[in-house]
């Protein structure tokens, strides 16, 4: 049972005029035959003719990757030759969306595909073991193989619109199978069940297409791909990873620095007084405290004003004057304290004493001037002054934490869309389409690539 | 494989065309375009080629299996709707008769096992499982199919050319099963999907070109 | 590449926090007025324009 090559007829295309050698030229669907010698153009009725302008009609678009080239794929070190071609179609939401196959064959180690959609590539062999669960593939969930966990991405009818070359079975225009995929990028997990007869499982690597033109020594570049595809592996994984990580150590180190902030903070008080202030006396309560030391480094001053005010308020003038340097550093305070019952219930409004930071005080002897306001009527107020230095904040800590999370959160944001573009394809797009067909993501569901 | 072989009508050079349907390529030696007449260009984008009859197996190739080596001693051809696969029968050490099926290159090699109570056709749907050996077997294949041909020793006698029905069940560890219904009794064939690197072939089928 | 920018933006923001906190900054400001001449100091209780910066209080309960 030896087979034949199959025998093949031929003829030439031979200029009539002159019977020397001719070239095709094609333009759009019309095949021209011109004569390199005489450049006179072949009639469209020789029979040579005929046949390239039939199957130049037959064939619109040669694939991308031209039948009868030869390499290795991407990972492999096995020679195979693209036999053949085939574009499939499937339709969601009445929109139909189509990608290219093509088969390699190695007369001894057997068949690979590849696939191509919008510039995406994967190759991808038949599987010989099944993976977990039920063995008739779903419509939802996931699916362990080979040590991942492949989560169900789309069912849908694929339907074959153009066949070039050999397949391993006689595919014809117009046949269908039930497609099934599942990711783990950049893998794929994909399956086929053929109207009760027979389901094929395959596993589909993702690809970048250089690396494809490269092993099969293709000229020119692979196309750019567009949008997101089911199985692309996110760039933004590692990166997402190492930004946390790297935020997780600073965040570590600022809390140390706070820490240590609040510990080595002294808060020590370096002068307490009280004084008394009645409104009603006309003549100018202003005073003047006696000098007080603000040792250490310079550091930020706090200035408590605590009072006894009964529905009242005061205003009170400060000055903090640093008696060497002359440096006058001013602050106005308003105190206010309100109180009563109204329907049973008591209510307060404001408080008897005030604080305020004053940032960056040199070390130094310093006393303050006060001077106090208030309403003519006003009873007499006792209020108390206290000046604490080297009071810690943990204000810059705050502000750091925040500063350090947004670069991490920003990344985590732009992988997130990553995932989502790549999940508003699948049938379990964006919300709002959950289990119907996949919205209409990007617009190429038109046929792929022209030559 | 793929490629067609002629002569140049004008000049006599060989030519190639690169692929099953392939309808123009140009000789190097005197540039002429050179057409095929044979192809059917009506069904060009609509079927595929028949493929080339390409297992890479012949009669007297030799193998390796798990801990022993085999000889290819005999052949069946088989036909279905949509295409055709081998089955070689094999003579193993110790004069073990065995199964080496390929399908467009995809291996397995199987073994004759009796069993009780193997499930009907109807039974065997697609996507069922058995456990036989203590191996979960799924049905992933039903194929219609008949004897197309016959080459060299097989271990029974030649049978009528009728339509059989013909299960393959797989595991989840490259576990292979075939349900034979060519009798009324089912029969039950078990082994292994193998790559091709692991059987070692020797004495293999040449191709022109590879 | 990135993750190398990050790590030394966030170095610089924990330098700043070092900075702020060991400096006593806040994120207000103070009127500081000018320095106030010997003279004047030595007069306490009075008030004098010259201190000035002082905003007083109208109203408010």
């Amino acid at each position: 049972m030896a087979d034949q090559r199959p025998a093949v007829s031929v003829r030439s295309v031979n200029c009539p005029n002159c019977g020397a050698a001719t070239a095709v030229r094609t333009f759009g669907h019309a095949v021209n035959v011109v004569c390199m010698s005489c450049r006179s153009i072949l009639d469209a009725k020789d029979p040579g003719v005929t046949i390239l302008q039939k199957y130049r009609d037959a064939v619109p678009r040669e694939p991308l990757i031209p039948l009868g080239s030869r390499g290795t794929l991407p990972g492999e070190t096995i020679q195979r030759e693209v036999v053949g071609f085939q574009v499939r179609e499937i339709i969601v939401d009445h929109i139909p969306y189509q990608w290219r196959e093509y088969l390699l064959f190695n007369p001894y180690h057997g068949f690979r595909y590849l696939t191509e959609y919008a510039g995406h590539w994967n190759v991808v062999s038949t599987l010989r073991s099944l993976p977990d669960g039920d063995h008739l593939p779903g419509n939802s969930g996931t699916r362990g193989f080979d040590g991942q966990q492949f989560a169900h991405f789309q069912t849908a009818t694929a339907k074959t619109v153009f066949v070039l070359g050999e397949f391993p079975w006689q595919v014809r225009v117009g046949d269908t199978v039930t497609a099934v995929d599942y990711v783990a990028p950049p893998r794929m997990l994909s399956a086929e069940v053929t109207s009760g007869q027979e389901v094929t499982w395959s596993l589909g690597q993702y690809t970048p297409g250089a690396e494809i033109w490269k092993g099969l020594g293709l000229p020119g570049s692979a196309p750019n791909p567009e949008g997101v595809f089911a199985d692309q592996p996110s760039p933004y994984v590692t990166v997402t990873r190492r930004m946390w990580r790297n935020a997780a150590w600073l965040l570590a180190a600022a809390t140390l620095l706070w820490i240590f902030h609040l510990a080595s903070a002294r808060s020590r008080q370096v002068f307490t007084q009280a004084f008394r202030y009645d409104p009603r006396q006309i003549q100018d309560a202003s005073l003047v405290t006696p000098l007080f030391e603000i040792d250490g480094r310079q550091s930020a001053v706090r200035v408590e004003t605590q009072t006894d005010l009964d529905n009242q308020w005061i205003g009170v003038g400060y000055a903090l004057v640093n008696d060497g340097t002359g440096q006058s550093f001013e602050f106005a305070r308003e105190v206010s304290f309100y109180a009563g019952v109204e329907d049973g219930e008591s209510w307060t409004e404001g408080s008897r004493s005030d604080s305020v930071t004053l940032p960056t005080i040199p070390p130094g002897r310093y006393f303050l001037r006060i001077e106090p306001e208030g309403e003519r009527i006003g009873k007499p107020v006792e209020y108390r002054v206290n000046v604490i230095e080297d009071v810690a904040t943990s204000l810059w800590y705050l502000i750091t934490v925040l500063l350090v999370m947004v670069p991490p959160i920003v990344t985590s944001i732009r992988a997130s869309g990553f995932e989502s573009r790549r999940w508003a394809e699948s049938d379990h797009g964006s919300a709002g389409s959950s289990d119907e067909d996949a919205d209409d993501a990007d617009d190429d569901g038109e046929d792929g690539d022209d030559d | 494989m793929s490629s067609r072989t002629a002569n140049c009508p004008n000049c006599g050079a060989p030519l190639t065309y690169r692929w099953s349907s392939s309808v123009q390529t140009v000789c190097e030696h005197c540039r002429s375009v050179v057409v095929r007449t044979d192809v059917d260009l009506k069904k060009v984008g609509v079927v595929a080629d028949l493929p080339l009859e390409g297992s890479p197996i012949q009669l007297f190739t030799e193998g390796h299996y798990r801990d022993k080596n085999f000889i290819v001693a005999g052949r069946i051809l088989y036909q279905f709707e949509q295409g055709t696969w081998n089955e070689w029968h094999i003579v193993l050490d110790g004069g073990i008769d065995g199964w080496l099926s390929d399908a467009q290159n995809e291996f397995a090699i199987s073994f004759p096992v009796a069993m009780a109570k193997l499930p009907s056709e109807e039974q065997a749907a697609l996507g069922k499982s058995f456990t036989w050996n203590e191996t979960r077997f799924t049905v992933v294949s039903r194929t219609l199919a008949h004897y197309a041909g016959v080459e060299g020793e097989l271990p029974f006698e030649y049978w009528d050319k009728e339509d059989v029905t013909f299960i393959d069940l797989r595991s989840d560890r490259s576990d292979f099963a075939t349900l034979d219904y060519s009798d009324d009794a089912p029969a039950l064939y078990i082994g292994t999907a193998v790559e091709f690197e692991e059987l070692r072939l020797r004495n293999l089928r040449r191709f022109e070109g590879w | 590449m990135m993750t190398r920018i990050y790590l030394l933006y966030g170095l610089l923001a924990l330098g700043f926090m070092g900075t702020a906190q060991y400096r006593g900054w806040r994120l207000s400001s103070l009127n500081e007025a000018h320095i106030v001449p010997k003279s004047v100091r030595d007069n306490p209780g009075s008030y004098r324009p010259v201190y000035g910066g002082f905003r007083h209080f109208t109203g408010g309960k």
